[in-house]
């Protein structure tokens, strides 16, 4: 106990350790936490940004030499310099007096979460350093030490949930790890000097922390106050073109060097009877409105080099769902990720696309659920009787979606034939005459990869699937390091939609494609094919009356299992008491091991606690006398502790502490001695 | 540094001398033990109160606990300074100029009524006071060790009265007033046959030589940085009331140091803790502070402002040394 009592050195009021590693650590730990949480705004800015954290230790060498408010002005021109040619690398055209304005906006009309380049590193990092450098310099004085820390946290934090929407910290954890460190903080941190009330530090943090939760929860989205760019573009629908690069076969397109992925060009979502289109509207890559139907549960990342040799027209050959393009002119339809640039392609084009793909199991599919409410999916206006029939037909012993789906493969493929010289077009009556043409007539029963993704996607969405159709090259073999994809390998498929797991791909010329493994769909034709006979297009009445298609409907309503995660916050309050707890404990364990001096702190934190502190100018023995005998006795122990030239040890203060504790207790209202345990005011300085 | 065991002897004598004061002067203890320190502490104590209220019994009955020899003055609007230090005569029998000591050279010198004399002979004492000689013809003649003078002030307002200046009274440790005895210690003192006001039945405990010896050690007696901190913010605190025209001198700090280490042993303990200082401020200090005009209008007093400073000025958080 002894030992404890002279490690504290010059303890003060409070017995607060003052050991400037223990300090730094705190205030390191601190804005790694806050810093590491806002790197999620960023994908793979973890690094970059735990090395932001510990800049502000830079500011300390040299503040020996000059005062703090220079050096921390030397850290953040020096932060700011760098921040400048980072950003005007990437921006070289800007004026340079706004390149690190510009930023932002910058940031802020990027992908989410934004790719790790310099630019838009440089809003985030000089964010991170300029609170770095003020919390080390200020826990390095005494005064207004948590302060700084405690407000630098809390921006970081509202700004990691304002970037992220608040997904960063579903939970809270990191908001509560944030408030546990700072608990620790009053501890650790000898605030002696100029003190700012703590009613302004608490009123600035309760402020922000509802900020961070209110905002995000509420839909505010600081990419709204940036207008992204938004361009109308007329583009050429480019199904029927299939039929032209069939035609041309090995006319070379472009070449990509990455690995072997269907290259995607242009996603179809609208049909109108009469043919396909695509979205006319696009914006900068990682605009602020994400899909339509939320991203699937597992994916991957791809990335592949492409250069253009051949290919023509504004869309863009990509993989996935792009998440970056390193074309600054490239622009992008947020809910199919078709990529297109307005000035059209050119030859010798080249750039890196780096995208998503939705790899869910077949396991996964099998059970999965379509969700109802994706009309834009389903429509089929003016859908004719045949071609809705003949989907029912063909999926009336499919008990899943994934069933059906594949059971309308299998009907599309079975009896028909891939024909380059087939006529084009994708309108109800080209795919009646594909589907049910008799023999002979021109384009029955054959077709190009149009017909075939076309009648697919109709019968799929006749019967509840929501589908699209995706116009892309099918992956090529590699040559000499290079893919060389060629006009042949153009091709059409169409994806089906599963709650939770994406848009899957299926292919209804080959059968194979990149969606589910073959040996997944022949269990389950198996199993169709079982139960019974394959329904037989003839019994087709030929006249067919036209159906709305407002009979068809959506499987079921199902959520995404993503969504089906207990509310942890609910803990979040127990949390806090659980933290306050602990902190009060600490505080009583070190002022045990404080001897009478600790003592006597207890019995003032007892009368803080009951309401009934003693003014300042009140001596110890004079406050001790009216808790009867213990209290004094406790006083002049604490004196003598306190004043004599050579204390004495005295072995039963603690006790008689807690005597006065008890004497003090019972006097005390009941909703004092409720929140007796967790009232954090003793944790505050007297 | 002086020790646990010697301030438990001091504390013995310190509680012999009170009980044989108290013997003569009832229901008084709290003066007692004022004039007691002040004695130990090397300084000298201003009574203020009205006639017969005891200050003269008590200034006998210390002198008589003691066994040193105590003198009385009493003085008057005549009294010249050489009645009260002493003067040089022809001595017929020698034919020589001999010094003949005035009643100054006693352990205890009772000054009565002080503010009644004229400011030369007031002067005369309070020089000697500080001195602690007496210089006549050239020659210096130190009184006798321990040296205490109990000077009674009768309040100003009563007629005949030459108020002490503010530098004179700061020439004196302590003030205080005895103020009349409880009901119980009136009947007490009333009672036929009772041995209040009786110096023959003081007894004799102690000796100068004892008390000066204990008087040079405690001033060794150890004071922690803080109650000196604390000190000095009370100084600090009477200087920035505005209430006051003069805040407390640091020689009144110093003698606020004095005495509360007299006064810590006094109660036993080897070290001063702030209650000591709360304790003895109003005695030490009230009397060296010099009001404003309007605050004397106002009626205010001095001790009234001193307790304000008192309950203002944070006493030194105890904390582990």
């Amino acid at each position: 106990m002894k030992r404890w009592t002279e490690r504290r050195g010059a303890g003060n009021g409070g017995g607060r350790v003052n050991s400037p590693l223990l300090k730094h650590g705190w205030v390191a730990a601190l804005l790694l936490v806050a810093s590491l949480q806002l790197a999620q705004a960023w994908d793979g800015a973890t690094p970059y940004f735990g090395l932001a954290a510990l800049a502000g230790f830079a500011a300390l060498p040299l503040r020996k030499l000059v005062p703090s408010g220079l050096a921390a002005l030397a850290v953040m021109v020096v932060a700011m310099t760098g921040g400048f040619f980072a950003a005007r690398g990437a921006s070289p055209d800007r004026d340079p007096t706004w390149v690190l304005l510009d930023t932002v906006p910058r940031l802020l009309t990027a992908a989410r979460p934004a790719p790790a380049t310099p630019e838009l590193l440089v809003p985030g990092l000089l964010l991170i350093i300029g609170v770095s450098t003020g919390a080390v310099l200020s826990v390095s004085k005494r005064g207004t030490a948590l302060f700084v820390p405690a407000l630098g946290a809390a921006t970081l934090y509202v700004s990691a949930a304002l970037l992220t929407t608040g997904r960063a910290d579903k939970y809270g954890l990191v908001a509560l790890t944030l408030v546990v460190l700072l608990a620790l903080g009053w501890l650790i941190i000898d605030r002696r000097g100029p003190v700012v009330p703590p009613a302004v530090p608490a009123t600035a943090l309760a402020a922000l922390t509802l900020v961070a939760f209110v905002l995000p929860a509420n839909g505010f989205e600081p990419r709204k106050l940036v207008t992204p760019p938004v361009t109308d573009i007329a583009v050429s629908n480019p199904l029927p073109q299939l039929a032209a690069w069939a035609a041309q076969g090995e006319a070379e397109l472009f070449r990509m060097r990455g690995p072997e992925v269907p290259v995607r060009l242009v996603t179809l979502s609208r049909y109108t009877g009469a043919s396909w289109e695509a979205a006319s509207t696009y914006g900068p890559l990682g605009v602020v409105d994400p899909p339509d139907l939320p991203a699937g549960g597992k994916s991957q990342d791809a990335s592949v080099d492409l250069r253009i040799t051949g290919l023509q027209g504004e869309w863009l050959p990509g993989v996935g769902k792009p998440r970056a393009v390193s074309l600054s002119n490239a622009m992008v339809d947020p809910d199919t990720g078709s990529l297109v640039v307005a000035d059209g392609l050119r030859t010798g084009l080249s750039y890196t696309v780096r995208g998503v793909l939705e790899t869910p199991a077949d396991s996964d599919l099998a059970e999965a659920r379509v969700p109802a409410d994706a009309t834009k999916y389903t429509a089929l206006p003016r859908l004719p009787f045949t071609l809705a029939d003949y989907a029912r037909q063909a999926t009336q012993n499919a008990r899943t979606p994934y069933e059906k789906a594949v059971a309308l493969e299998q009907v599309v493929r079975l009896n028909r034939r891939p024909d380059a010289e087939a006529p084009v077009g994708s309108s109800y009556a080209r795919l009646e005459t594909f589907l049910f043409g008799a023999p002979g007539e021109s384009g029955a029963g054959a077709g190009t990869a149009e017909q075939f993704a076309s009648a697919y996607a109709v019968l799929a969405r006749a019967v509840g699937l929501p589908t699209r159709v995706v116009v892309g090259f099918q992956p090529v073999p590699e040559e000499n390091g290079e893919r060389i994809v060629r006009a042949a390998d153009a091709t059409a498929w169409p994806e089906v939609y599963f709650s939770g797991w994406g848009w899957v791909a299926f292919d209804p010329v080959s059968g194979n494609g990149s969606g589910p493994s073959a040996a997944s769909k022949r269990e389950v034709l198996n199993r169709l094919a079982s139960t019974t006979a394959k329904p037989t297009p003839t019994s087709l009445p030929s006249v067919p009356p036209l159906v709305q298609p407002t009979a068809v409907q959506g499987d079921e309503v199902a959520a995404p299992p993503a969504d089906s995660v207990f509310p942890f916050w609910v803990f979040t309050p127990l949390l806090v008491l659980v933290a306050l707890c602990a902190a009060r404990t600490s505080r009583r364990l070190r002022l045990r091991a404080a001897g009478p001096v600790g003592a006597w702190n207890e019995v003032l934190d007892a009368l803080q606690l009951a309401g009934m502190r003693p003014n300042p100018s009140r001596t110890v023995p004079d406050v001790g006398r009216e808790w009867g005998e213990a209290g004094a006795r406790l006083a002049v122990m604490v004196d003598q502790a306190a004043f004599a030239p050579r204390p004495v040890p005295a072995q039963d203060s603690w006790r008689l502490a807690r005597q006065v504790e008890k004497a003090v207790r019972g006097k005390a209202s009941w909703w004092r001695r409720v929140l007796w345990a967790v009232d954090p005011r003793p944790l505050f300085r007297r | 540094m002086i020790d646990a065991g010697e301030v438990s002897a001091f504390r013995d004598l310190h509680t012999r001398l009170g009980d044989a004061v108290e013997g003569a002067v009832r229901g008084k203890r709290d003066v007692v033990d004022l004039v007691l320190v002040a004695m130990f502490a090397g300084g000298h104590v201003l009574l203020e109160d009205v006639p017969g209220t005891g200050k003269t019994t008590l200034a006998r009955a210390v002198a008589g606990a003691l066994g040193g020899v105590s003198r009385r003055v009493q003085f008057t609007p005549d009294l010249l300074p050489s009645d009260v230090t002493g003067t040089s005569v022809y001595d017929p029998q020698t034919g020589q100029i001999r010094f003949r000591p005035g009643p100054v050279f006693a352990n205890i010198v009772l000054a009565d009524e002080i503010n009644r004399a004229a400011a030369k002979t007031q002067s005369a004492l309070l020089e000697v006071m500080e001195e602690r000689t007496v210089t006549i013809d050239g020659v210096g003649h130190a009184v006798p060790d321990p040296f205490l003078v109990v000077a009674t002030q009768n309040p100003i307002d009563l007629d005949g009265t030459y108020r002490l200046p503010e530098a004179q009274l700061d020439r004196f440790m302590l003030r205080t007033s005895i103020g009349y005895p409880s009901v119980e210690d009136e009947l007490d003192v009333l009672r036929p046959g009772s041995g209040a006001g009786r110096i023959a039945d003081v007894h004799t405990v102690s000796s100068p030589r004892e008390i000066s010896a204990f008087s040079g050690r405690l001033s060794l007696l150890h004071v922690a940085d803080p109650i000196l901190q604390y000190i000095s913010g009370l100084g600090t605190g009477t200087r920035s009331d505005e209430r006051l025209r003069l805040g407390s001198s640091t020689r009144g700090l110093r003698t606020l140091v004095r005495c509360a280490q007299v006064y810590a042993a006094s109660k036993g303990r080897h070290f001063v803790v702030p209650q000591d200082v709360q304790d003895i401020a109003d005695p030490v200090l009230a009397h060296r502070l010099v009001l404003t005009r309007e605050s004397v209008l106002a009626g205010v007093t001095t001790s009234e402002v001193l307790a304000d400073v008192l309950s203002r000025v944070p006493v030194p958080k105890p904390s582990a040394q």
